[in-house]
């Protein structure tokens, strides 16, 4: 959410995004309009939510940046696209670290930009991770995994 | 008009119904989700006026983002993992609730459709107009397909976070680590961030 100019995207929620995009744009130009799948069927009824939705994902695919994977030799680094495996202050958790976008945190994906998926960017497996303001949170990084989705 | 006014009653009774997390917190009298919905729209519209966007938009999204709650549980993170004895259940809000990722999916799932079927069930009877826009603007927030959507969606965690750290300066009984922690792992909008550092440095000095 911090700049919407560039989009952050991982292979599987630039597809999704493509799919939708695709899907509304038949959708518009058909002539029987009841032929829509049931998760984009609220915009069926209103042809300005129908086409501000198809504008905002016209943007989206023309300034997404695909997160790919690193070489082999920096896969031990925590980088977009990564899960992460933590131990938070005795806690053990995951994330995945993606763009706005797709940050969903209850769904255990969490944005780069925010402050946690920020300091954790750049470190390895054995790092430290301290969050202090003024609450201090230790993050220690347990493992880095490419290639799973949350 | 009398369909308006049957809806108006429904909503009125979000004002009397106490926010379940504060109750499993024990915190006396805790605020109503009408309360919620009354400051997150407050807080969405002045921290709102510093972006570009679509500020009619945003304020509609802030109040009927938790409509649902009419006939919806008020669910917490920690849901199924609460046992009925109250001492267990304060052992377990000292940690923070941890579910495999397919279960985090069906919950987050099974949240989704209920809360959809109670916002339908609220406005069934309204106007056409009405009914589409309040569903329009309910999938916006739930879904994030604006960046309208986006922002309110955050600023609903702002404001729970803000009254987290008022109780637990008042009553002691909330763990506000976990509570930082989640926040700092919630947010990504720098206005917010910025809100949620002015807002610690006040509560925590002689904390």
């Amino acid at each position: 959410m911090p700049e919407e100019t560039i989009f952050h995207l991982t292979k599987e929620g630039l597809a999704r995004i493509k799919k939708e995009y695709q899907e509304l744009k038949t959708f518009k130009g058909a002539k029987n309009k009841e032929d829509l799948s049931p998760e984009y069927v609220v915009f069926r009824d209103d042809a300005d939510f129908l086409e501000t939705r198809m504008a905002e994902l016209g943007n989206i695919i023309k300034n997404a940046r695909l997160i790919s994977l690193p070489p082999k030799n920096k896969q031990n680094i925590v980088s977009l696209g990564a899960t992460v495996l933590v131990s938070v202050d005795g806690q053990d958790d995951e994330f995945t670290l993606v763009g706005h976008l797709e940050a969903n945190p209850s769904l255990g994906r969490i944005s780069n930009e925010s402050p946690v998926g920020s300091a954790l960017l750049g470190r390895k497996a054995g790092d430290r991770v301290v969050i202090s303001s003024p609450v201090k949170t230790t993050y220690t990084i347990k493992k880095v995994i490419y290639g799973r989705t949350a | 008009m009398e369909e308006l006014l049957n809806f108006l009653i429904e909503v009125g009774k979000l004002k009397g119904k106490h926010r379940r997390g504060w109750q499993l917190h024990q915190i006396k009298n805790p605020e109503s989700t009408a309360e919620h919905i009354f400051r997150m729209t407050i807080l969405a519209w002045v921290l709102g006026s510093k972006k570009k966007l679509n500020m009619e938009r945003v304020v509609k999204i802030a109040l009927v983002h938790d409509l649902c709650e009419v006939y919806a549980s008020d669910l917490t993170p920690y849901d199924p993992l609460l046992p009925k004895d109250k001492n267990k259940i304060k052992q377990i809000l000292k940690r923070w609730p941890k579910f495999t990722p397919a279960l985090k999916r069906k919950k987050h799932n099974n949240k989704y459709k209920m809360e959809e079927c109670a916002l339908d069930k609220l406005i069934f009877k309204l106007s056409p107009d009405l009914k589409k826009e309040m569903k329009h603007l309910w999938v916006d927030f739930e879904k994030g397909l604006t960046k309208e959507g986006r922002f309110v969606k955050q600023v609903d965690k702002v404001e729970n976070f803000l009254q987290g750290l008022e109780y637990w300066k008042k009553y002691g009984r909330i763990q506000h680590k976990l509570w930082s922690r989640w926040i700092k792992e919630s947010l990504d909008d720098p206005i917010l961030l910025e809100l949620i550092k002015a807002l610690e440095k006040k509560l925590y000095q002689g904390a």
